[in-house]
């Protein structure tokens, strides 16, 4: 647990001397400012007052917005995780320290989904703001975010495989762009396969627009959980597997 | 406290490391000698626990390193070559998130860094960023990291490579200091950096170990190809003399002679340590009895780099 924790520390301080954390925390903000500011503008013109949408699922659920952010977002921030340390030769003081490859694995994790939190943390100053001019259901609230960190969990998972997998911090970005980008694309086959076929079936199991649109208006369905469960840590188990395999390669 | 047998390691096809065997006592300083590309740091890797042997075992503190390479490691210091460093910290974060990583008591991590700072001699760059620091001043933090935990072990990869002459000097001084309290292993492709520092030297060619033994053995073993002369008078009576005995195969005029004449004459090949002192009285025998007085006796190579290069030259011999 020492080694897991003295890791976690080292990254999170890591990531945040870099400039390029700071570039994407302040791209990150004003991309949902901008997005909330939309919708608050949107939704305070009383023409326009369709079904059942609120704010704050319309600012979660049926947007673009918030994949295209978690796109361009959760590369950067993973690519460096182990390439960067490979790269450089630190990996090898790393794991000639007294560490099992699982703690290291597990703390850069933690550390990222960390700084990933964080930087999620200010957008809860908008719900202050919804509460405090109008109504704000606490549930949707709470699930939405939910969902905010399962996707970004399993993202961020995937990330951090990748960047375990090749040597080249470049080729882990290109890698983990193009599994969230092939992952996103087959849940948006959801609406062009016709429902009742098992293709239809498993884009829509996989699709990240339908989760967040559930987590969105409340809905926490257990087989999400599972999902989002099962793409962070079949991940992170190969991670695993690929750090122990360094001493053999 | 190591124990290596029937090592070997390969990468793909390539053997890096075959079939090496060896023994480090406690409070040994061990010398890893041989060219670049020879196996050193593979080997080296293997004992820090970095790398897997292919086949044989390696015990390190009476731990294994494949089936209880942690307790392995603990026992270890490890300095890999160019020592990599987080290069955005500062010395002494570095040396905390070190000692921390190796489990050191964190009521004594301040006094272990301080400690290891100090013995390192980086305590006057404590609170630069390693990025900024120079070649030789990373080098030795890199030191600081591998003594930290106070390892029995200390184990450091071409620990002078990439320093000017005045590091050098500092770094060997070091690595002695280092041998009083721990038992060093370390490698280099420089020899004179084994003959000031090691105790035992350890060649390896090829992946292959081509000799063992303690530094002044090794040197005994091989070497001296010749023996040069200071004798009284005219060159040609002393060179006819020399040409005459048994064992000597030539003889050459030195420079460098205020008075009198320098020569060397050359031994034979192959000859026993016995051997050569024998060539070397019946050289000075025969001057004697040619009328020349004798003024100086210098056996010349003997260097390890004389062993080196006529023991992997032997070996090419063999093989052609």
């Amino acid at each position: 647990m020492r080694a897991f924790w003295a890791i976690y520390k080292r990254e999170l301080f890591t990531f945040f001397v870099t400039p390029l954390a700071w570039v994407l925390v302040v791209v990150f903000l004003v991309v949902q400012g901008m997005h909330f500011y939309l919708l608050v503008d949107h939704f305070s013109r009383p023409v326009d007052l369709s079904g059942d949408e609120t704010p704050l699922s319309a600012f979660f659920g049926n947007t673009v917005l918030m994949y295209l952010v978690l796109f361009v977002l959760v590369p950067p921030m993973t690519m460096r995780l182990f390439a960067e340390e490979r790269r450089s030769g630190t990996i090898e003081m790393l794991m000639t320290a007294p560490v099992s490859a699982a703690s290291v694995v597990l703390s850069k994790y933690a550390a990222v989904l960390t700084t990933y939190v964080a930087m999620w943390a200010p957008t809860g100053l908008y719900l202050v703001i919804l509460h405090r001019t109008g109504g704000l259901d606490a549930g949707a609230a709470a699930s939405s975010y939910l969902g905010v960190l399962l996707v970004g969990a399993g993202y961020l998972s995937i990330g951090l495989c990748a960047s375990a997998l090749v040597r080249s911090q470049f080729l882990a970005l290109v890698w983990t762009a193009l599994v969230l980008l092939g992952l996103f694309i087959l849940g948006v086959g959801e609406f062009v396969t016709r429902e009742g076929t098992t293709m239809h079936a498993l884009c829509a199991h996989v699709s990240v627009w339908a989760h967040m649109n559930d987590f969105a208006s409340g809905v926490v369905d257990s087989r999400r959980l599972v999902f989002y469960g099962t793409l962070v840590a079949l991940p992170l188990y190969v991670s695993t597997r690929a750090v122990e395999a360094w001493r053999w390669g | 406290m190591i124990s290596v047998s029937h090592l070997t390691r390969r990468y793909g096809a390539q053997v890096a490391v075959d079939d090496v065997s060896f023994e480090v006592g406690k409070g040994e300083v061990v010398g890893f000698l041989g060219p670049n590309g020879a196996g050193k740091s593979t080997t080296l890797r293997i004992l820090a626990g970095f790398l897997g042997p292919t086949a044989g075992t390696v015990k390190i503190a009476g731990h294994d390193v494949v089936d209880d390479s942690f307790e392995a490691r603990r026992a270890v210091g490890y300095m890999p070559e160019t020592a990599p460093l987080y290069g955005e910290m500062r010395v002494v974060d570095f040396l905390r998130f070190r000692a921390e990583l190796k489990r050191v008591p964190r009521g004594q991590r301040a006094a272990w860094v301080d400690d290891a700072m100090d013995k390192a001699g980086v305590l006057d760059v404590a609170h630069r960023r390693i990025a900024h620091l120079s070649k030789g001043y990373r080098q030795r933090v890199g030191l600081a990291d591998a003594i930290v935990a106070r390892p029995p072990i200390v184990i450091l990869d071409e620990p002078t490579a990439g320093l000017d002459p005045n590091q050098i000097r500092a770094a060997r001084a070091l690595v002695r200091d280092l041998g009083r309290d721990h038992t060093v292993v370390l490698s280099t492709h420089i020899l004179s950096e084994v003959e000031a520092c090691a105790t035992r030297v350890l060649l390896i060619h090829k992946g292959k170990l081509v000799a063992e033994g303690a530094t002044e053995t090794i040197r005994a073993m091989g070497a001296t190809t010749s023996v040069d002369l200071l004798v009284r008078g005219e060159a040609g009576p002393a060179t006819k003399a020399l040409q005459a005995v048994e064992g000597v195969t030539g003889v050459s005029p030195m420079a460098g002679a205020a008075e009198g004449t320098r020569l060397r004459a050359t031994f034979a090949e192959k000859l026993s340590h016995a051997e050569r002192t024998r060539v070397t009285e019946r050289c000075v025998a025969a001057l004697v009895a040619a009328g020349c007085g004798v003024h100086e006796v210098r056996p010349s190579g003997g260097s390890l780099e004389d062993v080196f290069t006529s023991l992997t030259r032997d070996e090419a011999g063999a093989a052609s």
